[in-house]
């Protein structure tokens, strides 16, 4: 029975396969040409496995950013999940070790899937987890073998597939003025810090800076939904 | 070995945030909820700004291709058609006439 729920979860991640490997390869392609080596890729896969904050912390590796750097701008990329867990936590009893488990699994994918189903249990969640999980890991490593195909990444100008692979996650979250304009001022801000301090810091600058201009011009409007199965699983891992 | 502690930290930081929300009881505060929803879009626009201006002044070139490559994630909104448009511009422009 629990084997059934467990394999219905994992199914039921298919439908996002298709969008998550060729996430996972690009992201592998990225990390590569930033000079991180196969087993590094490979373990921010399997030990992170959250796919926006590797693809950032890809290009501040790239960019030669300081180790705090990159983990306050994982922070501030991954906090979200907190939002997931309270949304799951009153419908899905965990104890303590099957909580670690699922814990360690949670993505913004599974999460979608789980909020959007009637099925709410830990082999559900667990198969939906580990459904993702395990494509991503598959995906990684198909693009760490893709990348080692590549000849000369320098003299090809690979190195800019980093603002191409950040500007294609980027546009589709604009959606308001707002939301615009809180890219436009992060993007100059970082540009302008950039000149006088290389590495991690504009970027975490920015991050900051804007997203406070963000939530600064929508306080007078009501939140956005925490939970928000339908864009949670358009989101990225 | 920089690598190792920055992946441990990277690990602490997702690990904890995923594993507070499934521990914690009360929700968060609707300031802190706005701006979590502003997070990745001021980062990933942080990220791409500086890294459009390249070496070898091929801005121009780098400039031009980011815009189709945007174009194209907005139609399109779908990574790898956004990418390989960039690249296949940017390689078009780099060719010299």
């Amino acid at each position: 029975m629990t084997g059934a729920t467990f394999l219905r979860g994992f199914r039921a991640m298919a439908p996002l396969w298709l969008g998550v490997v060729p996430f996972g390869v690009a992201y592998a392609v990225v990390a590569r040409a930033a000079g991180l080596s196969a087993l590094e890729t490979q373990a921010l896969s399997l030990l992170v496995f959250a796919g926006s904050a590797q693809f950032s912390a890809a290009g501040l590796f790239g960019r030669g950013a300081g180790g705090a750097e990159i983990v306050v701008t994982t922070f501030l990329l991954n906090v979200r999940h907190v939002l997931y867990g309270l949304a799951l936590a009153p419908s899905i009893r965990l104890p303590w070790r099957r909580r670690l488990a699922a814990a360690f699994l949670l993505t913004d994918e599974a999460f979608g899937v789980v909020a959007s189903s009637r099925e709410r249990s830990f082999p559900f969640l667990l198969g939906c987890e580990l459904s993702l999980f395990v494509t991503w890991n598959i995906s990684t490593a198909a693009g760490v073998a893709l990348g080692a195909a590549i000849p000369d990444p320098v003299q090809l100008g690979v190195d800019f597939v980093f603002p191409l692979a950040f500007l294609a996650l980027l546009v589709p979250l604009l959606r308001t003025r707002v939301e615009l304009a809180v890219a436009v001022s992060a993007g100059g801000a970082s540009w302008l810090v950039s000149r006088v301090e290389p590495g991690g810091i504009p970027i975490v600058v920015a991050g900051v800076l804007g997203a406070a201009l963000g939530a600064l011009l929508t306080r007078e409007q009501p939140p956005p939904p925490a939970v928000d199965p339908e864009s949670a699983r358009r989101e990225v891992a | 070995m920089t690598f190792w502690l920055t992946v441990a930290g990277m690990v602490a930081v997702t690990f904890g945030s995923r594993l507070a929300g499934l521990s914690l009881q009360r929700p968060l505060p609707e300031a802190a909820l706005r701006f979590l929803h502003f997070v990745p879009i001021a980062v990933f626009a942080a990220l791409v700004a500086p890294s459009l201006a390249g070496f070898q002044g091929e801005g121009e070139a780098r400039i031009a291709a980011a815009a189709l490559a945007a174009l194209a994630a907005w139609r399109t909104r779908q990574l790898w058609v956004a990418i390989a448009v960039g690249m296949a511009v940017f390689w078009l422009l780099r060719i010299p006439f």
